[in-house]
C-alpha cells in the first residue's frame, strides 16, 4: 500500500475535489430550503389545487433514486432545448431533490406549533406573509435544525454520484487519481476519509445546536 | 345619530358537523360594559366568543363590530365571504386574551408586544418599545421585559398577553377563560388586572368559570347551555335570583365544588 | 418529445430483468443490513469499552461516508488485498454493511426506549425474563422501529441504483443500456422512474400494514 504516495503526489486535486463538494453541496442545500419552506407551506395548503401538486412533486422526488433524477435532469434538458454545464445540471438535480425532503421536514416543524399562535396573531390584524416570515419559520427553524443538519449529510454524500455526468468533485477526482496511479484501494480510502471528516464536523455541529436549543426550551 | 352598540350579535347559529353548538345567540355589548358568559363546558360560550371574533366562522347570523358586519359581505342580499383585509379592518378594534395565552415562545415578553405594533401599525422600533414597555407596566411585567415565555409564570405569561392584545388599543376585549389554564394561586393576580382595566371603562366579553369575578365586576351575565342563551341579567338576578332549573343546577355544583 | 410506445415493448423484457435483480439484490442487502445492525446494537449494549468504540466507529464511518465511494473502495480497491468478488456480490456486500451502520442506531434507540421501570415491574410481578422480552420489549420496540426501518429499507432501494456504476445489471444500468442503443430518453426514464416508484410505494404500503398489524396505538 502506497498512501503517502498517493496523498502526497495528489492532494492538491483532492483538495480542489473537496472543495467542489462543498460548494455544490452549500448551494444546493441553500436553494432547496427556499424551494422547500414554499413547498411545505403547499403541503399543509388548505387548498386542493396547491396541496395536490405540491404531493405529487414530494412523491417523485422523495420516491426515485437520486440518480436517476440526476440522468434525467441531465438528458432531459437538452431534449427540451435547455443547454446547461454538467455542474448546473447537478446543482438543479440535487436542489429539486432536497427541496422535496427538507419541505416534509418543514411540513413536521409547522404541524409541531400550536395553532392559537396564528389565531393571537391574526387577531391583532397580522397578515398571513408576515406571520409566516416572522412567527411561524423562525420557530420552525429551530425545531428542524438536527434533521436539517441530517440532510446536508445526506447531500453531501448523495454529491458523489454527479461524478457519474463528469463533474470534478471528489469523487470524480479520485477516479482520475486511480487512473494515473493505479492505487483504487488507496485512492478511494482517501476520499472516503475525507468525506467522513466533513460529515463528522456537521454532525458535530447538529449535536451541538441540538443541545444548546434544547436547554433554551 | 343612531346608537350602536361596540359587539351586535343576532341569530347566531353554528354548527360542527352534525353538532349544533350555537342556536340563535343574541347579544348586544354597550360601552364601557362588561358582559360576563357562564356555562358548564360544552355550552357553546367559547364557540361563541371565537365566532364573534371571526376565529370560527358562523353559519347564520350576524355579528356586527361597530355597526360593521364581521366576516361576509352582503351582495344583492346574498351572503359572500369577506376579504381578509377587510375581516383585519373590523378586527381591528378587537383584543383578544386565549386560554393558553398563545404567546410566540421565539419572542421576548416585550417582542411579543411590539410584533403588532411594528408589522400591522409599521411603528419605529423606538415608538413600538416605548408603548410597548408602557403596556407591560400597566399589567405589572416591565421588569420581566426581557423574558422568554418559557421563564415566566402562567400568570405572567396571561398577563403579557393581555399586554400584547392592549397595546393595539383595542375599542374591546374578548377574554376567552382567560384563567382556566392557571394554577390557582395564579388566578388573582391575572382577574386584578382584568378588575382595572373594567374599572377604566374597557369594553369587555368574558368567558369564564370565575362566578366571583363575574359577581363583582359584571354589568350583565349571561348564562349559556346546549348552544342557548337560558337566563341574562346582572349579576344580582343571576347568582341570587336565578328563574330556571338549569342555572339553579350550575350554581349548585359550582357551590358544591368550591367549598 | 414524443412517446414511443414500440420500443417499450421491445424493452420491457431488459427492464423487469433489471427490476428483478434490483429486488432481490436489494431483498439480500437488507437482510444483511438488519443482521448487522442487530448484531452491532447488541455488541454496543455491553459493557466493554473497546467494543463499543468499535460498534461506534462502524456506525460512523457507515453513515458519514458515501455508499459510491464504499463500493469503489471494495469492487477496485478489493484486489489489492485479496478479495476479488463479482459486481453483484459487491453491491449486496456494501449495501447491506452501509444500511447495517443505520440498522444499528434504529435498535439500538429501540432498546434504550423501554424504560427500566418497566422491566423492573415485571420482575416484581415474577415474569420470567424470557417472556419479559418476547412479551414486553419487542412489541414495544416493533413500534417504534417499523418506520424507520421500513424508510431505511426504501432508501437501500434508492441506493442500490448506483449498483450500475459497478456494472451490476439492476434496473438503472438496463435503462442506460436501452438510452446508449435506442439514443431515446424518455420513454426509458419514465418508465425506470415508475417502476422504482412503484416498488417503493409497495414497500411503503408494506410497512404500513406491518405497523398497523403489530403496532399499538401509543
Amino acid at each position: 500500500m502506497d498512501f503517502s504516495g498517493v496523498i502526497s503526489n495528489h492532494y492538491g486535486a483532492f483538495l480542489a475535489g473537496a472543495g467542489m463538494t462543498v460548494t455544490v453541496s452549500v448551494v444546493s442545500i441553500a436553494a432547496g430550503m427556499f424551494l422547500g419552506l414554499w413547498l411545505s407551506f403547499g403541503l399543509i395548503s388548505r387548498n386542493r389545487p396547491i396541496r395536490l401538486p405540491s404531493a405529487a412533486y414530494r412523491s417523485f422526488w422523495r420516491g426515485t433514486p437520486i440518480l436517476v433524477q440526476l440522468l434525467i435532469i441531465f438528458y432531459l434538458l437538452p431534449e427540451i432545448g435547455l443547454d446547461v454545464p454538467p455542474v448546473a445540471a447537478a446543482m438543479i438535480a440535487l436542489t429539486m431533490n432536497t427541496a422535496a425532503f427538507q419541505a416534509e421536514i418543514f411540513r413536521g416543524g409547522l404541524l409541531s406549533i400550536r395553532p392559537g399562535q396564528v389565531e393571537a396573531a391574526r387577531m391583532l390584524g397580522i397578515g398571513m406573509p408576515a406571520i409566516r416570515v416572522r412567527i411561524l419559520i423562525p420557530q420552525m427553524m429551530r425545531l428542524v435544525l438536527p434533521a436539517l443538519v441530517n440532510e446536508t449529510i445526506s447531500i453531501l454524500k448523495n454529491s458523489s454520484l454527479i461524478s457519474v455526468i463528469a463533474v470534478t468533485e471528489l469523487m470524480r477526482t479520485s477516479q482520475q487519481v486511480v487512473s494515473v496511479t493505479y492505487r483504487p484501494l488507496e485512492a478511494y480510502t482517501v476520499a472516503a476519509l475525507i468525506y467522513l471528516a466533513m460529515n463528522l464536523v456537521l454532525a458535530r455541529a447538529g449535536a451541538w445546536f441540538e443541545r444548546r436549543y434544547a436547554a433554551a426550551r | 345619530m343612531e346608537h350602536k352598540p361596540v359587539v351586535l350579535v343576532e341569530g347566531l347559529h353554528k354548527r360542527f358537523g352534525a353538532a349544533h353548538v350555537l342556536r340563535g345567540i343574541d347579544l348586544a355589548v354597550e360601552s364601557s360594559r362588561v358582559v360576563c358568559v357562564i356555562g358548564p363546558s360544552g355550552s357553546g360560550k367559547s364557540t361563541l366568543l371565537r365566532c364573534m371574533a371571526f376565529l370560527d366562522r358562523y353559519d347564520e347570523g350576524r355579528v356586527f363590530i361597530e355597526g360593521r358586519l364581521l366576516g361576509y359581505r352582503e351582495v344583492d342580499g346574498r351572503r359572500v365571504p369577506d376579504s381578509d383585509r377587510n375581516i383585519d379592518s373590523v378586527r381591528s378594534v378587537i383584543g383578544m386574551v386565549f386560554q393558553h395565552y398563545n404567546l410566540w415562545p421565539h419572542k421576548t415578553a416585550l417582542g411579543n408586544v411590539t410584533e403588532a405594533l411594528r408589522v400591522v401599525k409599521r411603528l419605529s422600533r423606538r415608538e413600538a418599545e416605548a408603548i410597548g414597555m408602557e403596556t407591560l407596566a400597566k399589567v405589572g411585567m416591565e421588569e420581566k421585559a426581557n423574558a422568554y415565555p418559557a421563564r415566566l409564570s402562567g400568570g405572567q405569561q396571561q398577563r403579557n398577553a393581555i399586554a400584547r392584545a392592549l397595546a393595539m388599543r383595542p375599542h374591546v376585549m374578548y377574554f376567552d377563560e382567560p384563567t382556566s389554564a392557571l394554577d390557582p394561586e395564579l388566578v388573582g393576580e391575572v382577574l386584578e388586572v382584568m378588575q382595572e382595566l373594567a374599572g377604566e371603562g374597557m369594553t369587555m366579553v368574558v368567558v369564564t368559570h370565575e362566578m366571583g369575578f363575574a359577581a363583582h365586576v359584571a354589568d350583565e351575565v349571561v348564562f349559556m347551555d346546549e348552544g342557548e342563551v337560558i337566563e341574562r341579567g346582572s349579576p344580582d338576578d343571576v347568582f341570587k335570583r336565578p328563574r330556571s332549573e338549569r342555572l339553579r343546577e350550575f350554581l349548585d355544583t359550582w357551590r358544591a365544588r368550591t367549598i | 418529445m414524443s412517446f414511443d410506445i414500440d420500443i417499450m415493448f421491445r424493452y420491457g423484457p431488459l427492464l423487469l430483468s433489471g427490476l428483478w435483480t434490483t429486488v432481490h439484490v436489494c431483498a439480500l442487502a437488507s437482510l444483511l443490513a438488519v443482521a448487522a445492525g442487530l448484531g452491532v446494537s447488541v455488541l454496543y449494549g455491553l459493557p466493554m469499552r473497546p467494543v463499543k468504540l468499535l460498534c461506534r466507529a462502524y456506525i460512523e464511518v457507515m453513515r458519514g461516508t458515501p455508499i459510491l465511494t464504499l463500493l469503489f473502495i471494495l469492487y477496485y480497491g478489493g484486489p489489492s488485498f485479496g478479495l476479488t468478488l463479482d459486481a453483484e456480490l459487491v453491491g449486496i456486500i456494501g449495501l447491506g454493511l452501509y444500511g447495517g451502520g443505520y440498522f444499528a442506531e434504529i435498535f439500538r434507540a429501540g432498546f434504550e426506549s423501554i424504560p427500566a421501570g418497566q422491566l423492573e415491574a415485571a420482575r416484581m410481578l415474577g415474569i420470567p425474563r424470557r417472556l419479559v422480552v418476547a412479551r414486553i420489549q419487542i412489541p414495544q420496540m416493533l413500534t417504534l422501529i417499523i418506520p424507520p426501518s421500513t424508510n431505511q429499507v426504501i432508501i437501500l432501494v434508492k441506493e442500490s441504483a448506483l449498483l450500475s456504476i459497478i456494472t451490476v445489471a439492476e434496473l438503472t444500468k438496463n435503462t442506460t443500456q436501452m438510452v446508449n442503443e435506442t439514443f431515446a430518453v424518455v420513454e426509458p426514464y419514465v418508465a425506470v422512474a415508475l417502476l422504482y416508484w412503484l416498488l417503493i410505494e409497495g414497500i411503503a404500503l408494506t410497512g404500513g400494514a406491518l405497523e398497523r398489524r403489530f403496532g399499538y396505538a401509543s
